[in-house]
């Protein structure tokens, strides 16, 4: 089975949707060799899909409210934040084995209660309607009391 | 109008009743779960049970006395010597700190309760705040009855009893209601969605890592029910609320317990949260992007990533495998490879395999553990499906690794005893339901008087008035104080709230009259034998204290307390920097009650040392000798039951010692000790059983008791008879000669010899090469 095929087993498995559309000149006949014409063809096709994409993924972002941005924002510093510190261990060394731990598990901790709170928070998440954007609020901020509580203890 | 609001206060009032129902009902079930536990105390004393307690014990009189800075930093001198052992990052410090807190606590209350009283009642507490913790988690899955009869199953389960009796203080104690409040909070997050409950499950986890090293149970057991969802197609926002937080948070506090550190984040036990984190991501993001876009760029997005995706994750995958791959257990401990694989132990790791709590177990353990709810837990599994929802199938998942699990070891019948309880629970609350409702419908037509009839219509319409599930709806709020209340313990079914039934007017089955009736009685009877065996498995099989044994003969009762008479005699006719060498079952009893050195104990972590007694044990008199004086021991102690019968003797257990010493000194092999490949200690025994440490140390002058030297236990007399020691010398052997103890004696000043000067240059070459010969033989 060659991978576009496989890809398209997922694909179907992620959609419920039995699709039977390829791109380009792939699945008519697995066995022939593509010409270079097909390929350039797969190629272009390929890029101006990708930019496509691209294209509706920031139209339909820059429709999220802007308190949801501001969360998103806080979990890409926070991962940002994990990724230097793996960058910097894997320079240095990583001796005090506890300190690199609770550096980066602080920084993927508050990114996920930050996941947790955008989620309770989102007005189109029909299960969180009856939940209080404050309540959903002080829960984060507890969470993340907790998290530190237990990161300063282990920072050594 | 007034009509509505009056049977709105009669709902209200009756649910009011229910609530303060339930709630005595749920304290009659903690009284009797802490009762039920408290044979041992009633019929012997409030004494430590079996041999881990005691360290335990011994663990918390340190922390009460030195606080608590010094009990995290404790180095205990006085076992494995001359090895030592670390006490603060080895062992589990939930219970001794639970112990030590109540101990502090009712101290700064001023009731003086000793150290021992605390410890001894410690387990019955706690298996009382376990049933309540079933309760509440079996609420979560099915609804309020099936939570009550679920916990009043729990406090009696013969296994937990088994393990939490009042004296057997050790980790499983507190452990169980670890897990099942752990459990608890997990559902109870994944039904509300609430991070509130998010942060008090990782700290219900974190109170489990301290307790017991069975919480990698738990740690891969909700990874697999978060996949399960995930594949199932029952993602939702909950999930990921209810199992990211839970391991971010929960690793950080799990590497916080000295015993697990960093093995939280490198050994294989942790790798399965960590992976359906990462799969949890992805499914998440994947949910996002198809809420935010058409369906048309969701397909383009989905061709893109996916053939990116599957390039990368093929690389890491490689990349992990080859990690994994190269430590020859892949990553997984000794411990949890013997749970995955049943023969891994026999094979490898002798004194896992020696441990009789690690056998895999009968049948007919089966039965005596759970007893009915063997039969009543595939009926619950049944009622899990219908209707399936995330915490059912968290309790379908549970139920199937923990009969697996139990499979492997009798020690873990342990945690299958709370999943049967819930399980069965559940399947007795719906059989319940069932019954009653047809009875209720029916029991009408057989009174057929139009006043009865009149009532019970309008009962009914307010009961569907109150309750506005189902269009349908005959639903069991109503009294069902109808049917027969032989056993009061059958109440509990009257405070049931509405299971959760779907919304579509689904005909609710209704059996005949006499069905149900005979089926409740049957029921009651069912229930009525469970509470009758679980009650004697309590008082005659689970209330050994194992350090006091009794028999019944003709004249009364017999009591048998050689263990501590025998630890009283070494605690007071001895120094107190004096070495033990025993077998290691009775390591932590020494240094407990005779407060002595010792060379081994229950902790097994050191092979070698072990082998090494075991070696000595094995050998004769004199490489014997050269041993235990190399480790500065200087008595040993003997468990010894051919007078009286006590079959868990050392002489039982000495091919344990010949296969584990054999396992590092190949100069011991065991064909040696037995003849025709059967074990015998009678004349036809080889002469190296025989002459061995322990066959001497057993059996001598056991001929002065009858003359014949008759071994109870093996039904033999013994092979040698009249023998001298030569290298030992025996100090003390108790009352019914259970415990013998024999001091090392010094070697002479003198060796007897014609001449001394011509004799001490000979001397000194066959005593070389003596020695020679022996570093050949053995390497002392």
């Amino acid at each position: 089975m060659n991978p576009t095929q496989a890809c398209i087993r997922v694909h179907n498995w992620v959609l419920n949707v039995d699709d039977r559309r390829h791109r380009g000149g792939h699945g008519r006949s697995p066995s022939a060799l593509l010409s270079g014409n097909q390929v350039l063809g797969m190629a272009k096709s390929n890029t101006t899909d990708a930019k496509a994409l691209i294209r509706s993924l920031r139209s339909a972002y820059a429709a999220t409210p802007i308190s949801l941005k501001i969360i998103d924002l806080y979990v890409v510093y926070a991962i940002t934040t994990a990724v230097i510190q793996v960058v910097y261990m894997g320079i240095v060394g990583s001796f005090p084995f506890n300190s690199f731990l609770s550096g980066v598990l602080s920084c993927v901790g508050t990114a996920v209660l930050a996941v947790c709170l955008r989620i309770q928070v989102n007005k189109e998440n029909k299960e969180f309607k009856d939940l209080p954007p404050e309540r959903a609020f002080a829960d984060f901020v507890l969470c993340n009391l907790v998290l530190h509580l237990v990161i300063m203890n282990f920072l050594g | 109008m007034a009509a509505s609001s009056e049977t709105k206060g009669e709902g209200t009032l009756r649910k009011a009743f229910g609530g303060v129902l339930g709630f005595f009902i749920l304290l009659l079930i903690g009284a009797f779960a802490f009762s039920i536990r408290l044979f041992s105390v009633i019929k012997y004393e409030s004494v430590i049970h079996e041999f881990d307690p005691y360290f335990n014990y011994r663990v918390t009189q340190f922390l009460t006395k030195n606080g608590i800075y010094d009990f995290w930093n404790w180095f205990d001198d006085r076992t494995w010597y001359p090895l030592g052992r670390v006490i603060g990052g080895t062992v589990y410090p939930g219970l001794t700190l639970t112990a030590g807190s109540i101990w502090w606590l009712l101290n700064n209350l001023n009731i003086p309760l000793s150290v021992e009283t605390v410890c001894v009642f410690t387990a019955p507490i706690f298996s009382a705040n376990a049933s309540w913790a079933t309760y509440l988690l079996t609420k979560e899955v099915k609804g309020t009855g099936a939570g009550l009869t679920a916990a009043a199953l729990l406090a009696m389960v013969p296994s937990y009893i088994s393990r939490s009796v009042a004296g057997s203080y050790d980790n499983e104690a507190v452990a169980i209601f670890a897990l099942i409040f752990t459990f608890y909070l997990y559902i109870k997050t994944l039904n509300t969605g609430s991070l509130f409950y998010a942060t008090l499950n990782a700290l219900s986890y974190f109170y489990m890592v301290c307790s017991w090293g069975g919480y990698t149970f738990i740690i891969n057991l909700i990874p697999m029910h978060v996949l399960l969802c995930i594949v199932t197609g029952r993602y939702s926002p909950r999930l990921y609320i209810a199992y990211a937080p839970l391991v971010v948070l929960g690793t950080l506090l799990a590497s916080l317990v000295p015993v697990v550190g960093f093995n939280a984040v490198m050994t294989s036990e942790h790798f399965a949260s960590f992976l359906v984190f990462i799969i949890i991501h992805v499914v998440a993001l994947v949910y996002y992007i198809k809420g935010i876009l058409s369906p048309k760029m969701f397909k383009v997005a989905v061709t893109l990533v996916v053939t990116i995706g599957i390039a990368v994750c093929c690389a890491v995958l490689a990349i992990l495998i080859a990690l994994v791959a190269s430590s020859p257990t892949k990553g997984w401990s000794g411990r949890s490879l013997s749970l995955l694989d049943p023969t891994y132990a026999s094979k490898y790791i002798p004194i896992i395999a020696s441990v009789s709590e690690h056998q895999p177990p009968t049948w007919p353990s089966y039965f005596m553990d759970i007893n009915v709810l063997a039969f009543l837990v595939p009926a619950g599994i049944v009622a899990c499906f219908l209707p399936l929802s995330d915490a059912s199938s968290f309790m379908v998942l549970y139920i199937t690794t923990s009969v697996y699990f139990s499979g492997v070891m009798v020690r873990l019948m342990l945690v299958l005893a709370p999943a049967a309880c819930i399980m069965s629970g559940i399947a007795l609350s719906e059989a319940f339901d069932v019954f009653t409702r047809s009875i209720k419908l029916q029991l009408p037509k057989l009174f057929e008087s139009p006043s009865g009839s009149g009532d019970i219509d309008s009962t009914q319409d307010e009961v569907v008035k109150v309750d506005n599930k189902s269009a349908t709806d005959k639903s069991e709020t109503a009294p069902k104080e109808r049917p027969s209340k032989k056993n009061r313990k059958k109440e509990r079914e009257i405070v049931e709230t509405t299971i959760k039934k779907p919304l579509n007017a689904k005909r609710l089955l209704v059996l005949p009259l006499e069905a149900s009736s005979v089926a409740i009685l049957l029921l009651i009877i069912f229930g009525a034998f469970y509470v009758v065996h679980c009650v004697w498995a309590a008082a005659e099989a689970y209330s050994a204290p194992s350090i006091v044994l009794t028999s019944h003969s003709h004249d009364g009762l017999h009591v048998f307390d050689d263990f501590r008479e025998a630890y009283a005699w070494l605690r007071h006719n001895t120094d107190v920097d004096d070495k033990v060498a025993s077998w290691w079952d009775y390591g932590y009893q020494t240094t407990a009650m005779a407060n002595r050195t010792v060379i081994v104990d229950n902790n097994t972590w050191n092979n070698t040392h072990i082998a090494t007694v075991g070696t000595a044990m094995s050998s004769p008199e004199k490489p014997a000798w050269e041993i235990f004086n190399s480790l500065d021991v200087k008595y040993v102690l003997v468990v010894f039951g051919g007078l009286v019968g006590y079959p868990s003797d050392d002489i039982n257990k000495f091919l344990w010692m010949v296969r584990i010493g054999g396992g590092v000194f190949p100069h011991i092999r065991e064909p040696d000790y037995l003849r025709d490949g059967q074990y015998r200690i009678d004349a036809h025994a080889t002469p190296t059983m025989l002459n061995c440490l322990m066959y001497k140390l057993s059996y001598y002058r056991f001929v002065e008791t009858d003359g014949k030297g008759f071994d109870r236990v093996r039904r033999t007399e013994i092979g040698k008879k009249h023998f001298k020691l030569t290298h030992f010398e025996e100090v003390f052997t108790t009352h019914h000669w259970m415990v013998r103890i024999y001091k090392l004696k010094s070697p002479k000043n003198r060796i007897r010899g014609k001449s001394k000067k011509s004799k001490s240059n000979s001397k000194t070459g066959p005593s070389n090469s003596k020695r020679h010969s022996n570093l050949r033989k053995n390497p002392w």
